[in-house]
């Protein structure tokens, strides 16, 4: 490559930026320091978990009053089709474990007609 | 500081952001103490003014904290990734120069004796080799300055600028040339004789 006539200058200056060592003052420090404080994240610590009881931090880790109605709701709805179960539930159960198979809680043919039953 | 009472003494800078943004308000210092005196030479080497280099070394730092809870482990080193961000704001900072005078320029002082004398013309160098570095293309301006000022290899700035090393080497001729001949109509006036090298 051509040396430029002007290379020796640049050189110089070059060296002469390269010596440039600036030390932070104290003031630039404490400000970016500031800044540091300002911006850090938070922390959970155990105290700030501690200080709630158990029921309130059960309560809060499934997602509060509105995730427990929902629960409620839902616990209520699968003990209703566990009782009655609707009738596509019905013909679905019948289509994998067969039509003999049929119970019932409250047979009316059991409380009410006795003399259905077998002797002895 | 004394490092070596240090718990973190010995620790890689991205550990630290990562105890940083854990609240650790000790990888703060620690980080500082590391990091903002090459930051604030960079940002002088480049922008020739103190004032303004203290100002885009703590932009440069707010930028650290900020980015220190979603810093991707592996990807960058800290101090590429520094490099870069430095690189970008002092290029912001020259542009916005072009046309106009740096801030140093304006103040003259009075005082003329040998040492203060010597003082103002290396004062005055500095200042016209950054504003030479203001009137280049800013990649080239980031590349000459990465090279020249900071002394980093090509492969080194090429990995700060995110470019092949190839052109890196371009940019850095070009913007050496460019630079030259920029500065050549001030060599007197910075004191340097009209002879060729």
């Amino acid at each position: 490559m051509m040396m430029n006539p002007h290379d020796d200058m640049l050189d110089d200056l070059f060296a002469m930026a390269r010596g440039e060592k600036p030390v932070p003052g104290d003031d630039l420090v404490a400000r970016v320091l500031a800044d540091a404080d300002a911006i850090q994240p938070g922390v959970v610590t155990a105290a700030t978990t501690s200080q709630k009881g158990l029921w309130p931090r059960l309560l809060e880790a499934v997602g509060g009053w509105p995730a427990i109605s929902g629960l409620a709701a839902a616990t209520v709805a699968g003990i209703w089709v566990g009782i009655a179960p609707p009738s596509s539930v019905e013909d679905m159960t019948a289509s994998w474990i067969g039509d003999e198979v049929h119970v019932s809680l409250f047979s009316a043919d059991l409380m009410l007609d006795e003399g259905a039953l077998p002797d002895g | 500081m004394n490092a070596s009472l240090d718990p973190f003494a010995g620790a890689p800078d991205e550990a630290l952001l990562v105890a940083y943004a854990n609240g650790d308000g000790h990888a703060a210092r620690l980080l500082t103490a590391r990091l903002l005196p090459r930051i604030l030479a960079q940002a002088t080497r480049m922008l020739g003014t103190r004032t303004e280099a203290e100002d885009v070394a703590q932009d440069a730092m707010m930028r650290l904290w900020k980015i220190a809870p979603d810093w991707r482990s592996g990807e960058a080193q800290v101090t590429t990734w520094l490099y870069r961000v430095v690189s970008n704001l002092c290029t912001d900072r020259l542009r916005k120069r072009r046309g106009g005078v740096s801030l140093d320029q304006v103040a003259e002082p009075l005082d003329t004796t040998p040492s203060v004398a010597a003082q103002m013309q290396t004062k005055a160098r500095m200042t016209a080799l950054s504003d030479a570095l203001a009137e280049l293309p800013e990649r080239q301006a980031q590349a000459v300055s990465l090279r020249h000022l900071e002394g980093l290899s090509n492969p080194e700035i090429a990995q700060i600028m995110d470019i092949s090393v190839r052109s890196v080497e371009s940019l850095t001729a070009r913007g050496k040339r460019a630079l030259a001949d920029i500065m050549a109509g001030r060599k007197a006036e910075l004191g340097y004789d009209d002879e060729p090298a």
